[in-house]
């Protein structure tokens, strides 16, 4: 063999094999081993076609993670949660973004995806194991629900609740002639008899805004319905500051509005794709006869048969309260002035 | 060859009272189905792989509204010609809101990769020509009718030729 030719077959050998190798084995290998810290690549398919890939992590306390997410498909939004307030925002195919991260004690914790995918969206969903490197089989115990475990002491078909005594759109037991007005409400709100309970925010949260009507009905007998509508709404949307709302307006956009819609009327693009119908909280005579922590029962813990996904592995309890608050702003015209 | 001169000659004959009529009807008289400028509303839906309704016409001039959502998987849209770039995610309704000052036909596409047929989600907006275009085309056929008239009203009294040379 000539050295020309030997040549000839080295160079062909560099280009059919060196490169792929080369390319190949810094993206599996070198570049992991060259990071200072442990890098996760996350592949993010439409839950069709996979979800996350992996969908589970385990991670140990105190050590250094960088969690990258590329999008194979279609537009991804990539959250963390609960209590982690990491928000990556849109992933669009082929693209990456990244997030280095340190947890500082054992728990579960949930990647999911936020922006709507597909019609198993709220499936895609990944957890990360944080486990102490002393004792790896030990993980925290998710603790019960307060709230949810004092509805079920009360006796209280969280369930039930959805069509308790009618059908959604039925004729409404409670007659709205005009939206509800928060701020027409604060200037009436001198003028009205309230009971004493009523003034107290977790006795609210425990009744239905109907059945302070009735109470209110019956201290007022003079005062027109509509004006102690008017009220009612003005009570359920006073105590919550603007800057809570805009954040919870925020998570209602990414996570709700794509099937009960962004203006509440259970009409968002995917509702025809539920096993129930969205509940549409813009309609005042609806919500008003719900009650603020079952309806938070409902967003931590889903509702059964509905398609509603559970949230309490993504949400803060202080996330999923003030997302009750905002739906209560939903069917209301004006919101009164800050405090 | 020659005729007597008509006595009609020194004052606007009755003819050219009836062309300016109908000249200053053209410039005013509402056309059925073009307005003038005018806000268009339109209800653009996004879904893989194309947008509802796929073709839509404006007039040159009008304010244009699109109210844009999307039905499955977060969608783009770009405005060739007027270079116009929004996202679009399903659940949330997007605004945008242009004047159609260019006219022809302009493709709208996906701008967020959105699936395999991707590259075949396009659009169109045909930007048709507005009234002030149709006056002026109306005008200028009224303008060349009234030409031939006077050529025929003057060849009554002058030969083709002294018209022809402008002379006589």
């Amino acid at each position: 063999m000539e050295r020309r030719e030997v040549a000839a077959w080295v160079a062909v050998g560099l280009i059919v094999i060196g490169l792929p190798s080369a390319v190949l084995g810094y993206q599996h290998w070198l570049r992991l081993a060259a990071a200072e810290q442990r890098v996760i690549d996350i592949q993010a398919y439409a839950p069709e076609r996979g979800g996350f890939a992996p969908d589970a992590i385990r991670v140990a306390v105190n050590e250094p993670v960088t969690l990258r997410f590329a999008a194979m498909d279609v537009t991804h939004g990539v959250a963390l949660g609960p209590g982690l307030g990491v928000d990556l925002g849109h992933i669009d195919p082929g693209k990456v973004k990244e997030i280095s991260l340190t947890f500082d004690r054992p728990g579960t914790y949930t990647y999911y995806c936020n922006t709507w995918c597909g019609p198993d969206h709220w499936r895609m969903r990944g957890t990360i194991q944080v486990i102490d490197p002393a004792n790896p089989d030990l993980l925290p115990a998710a603790q019960p629900d307060p709230v949810i475990a004092a509805l079920i002491a009360e006796g209280v078909d969280i369930d039930a609740q959805h069509d308790a005594g009618r059908k959604h759109g039925d004729a409404p037991a409670l007659i709205i002639e005009r939206p509800p007005s928060a701020q027409r409400g604060a200037t009436l709100f001198g003028s009205v008899t309230i009971p004493p309970e009523v003034s107290d925010p977790a006795w609210r949260r425990s009744h239905p805004p109907a059945h302070v009507l009735e109470l209110l009905r019956q201290t007022n007998r003079q005062a027109p319905q509509a004006d102690l509508i008017d009220v009612v709404a003005y009570l359920w949307t006073t105590d919550t500051a603007p800057e809570t709302l805009a954040a919870a307006e925020s998570l209602y956009n990414k996570n709700c509005a794509a099937c009960h819609g962004q203006t509440g009327g259970g009409d968002g693009p995917a509702a025809g794709t539920t096993a129930e119908k969205p509940v549409a909280f813009a309609d005042a005579a609806y919500l008003f006869e719900r009650r603020s922590d079952v309806l938070y029962a409902k967003i931590r813990r889903g509702g059964m048969g509905t398609d509603m996904p559970n949230f309490g592995t993504l949400f803060t309890p202080e996330e999923t309260w003030a997302l009750v608050e905002y739906l209560w702003t939903l069917p209301v015209s004006a919101l009164p002035e800050p405090r | 060859m020659t005729r007597p001169p008509s006595p009609l000659s020194m004052r606007p004959r009755p003819i050219w009272v009836l062309f300016g009529l109908v000249t200053f009807a053209v410039l005013v008289a509402p056309l059925p189905g073009a307005a003038g400028a005018a806000t268009r509303e339109i209800a653009l839906d996004a879904t893989q792989f194309e947008f509802a309704p796929g073709r839509v016409h404006v007039n040159r001039g009008d304010r244009v509204v699109i109210t844009l959502t999307a039905s499955d998987v977060v969608h783009g849209f770009y405005l060739d010609g007027y270079g116009l770039e929004r996202r679009v995610e399903p659940g949330i309704t997007e605004q945008i809101a242009f004047t159609a000052d260019k006219p022809g036909k302009f493709r709208f596409r996906c701008a967020v990769s959105c699936g395999p047929l991707h590259p075949f989600m396009i659009g169109e907006l045909i930007v048709e020509r507005n009234t002030p275009y149709w006056r002026a085309v109306g005008v200028v056929l009224v303008a060349a009718a009234g030409m031939l008239v006077h050529l025929w009203q003057s060849g009554k009294t002058r030969s083709s030729q002294e018209v022809i040379n402008g002379t006589g």
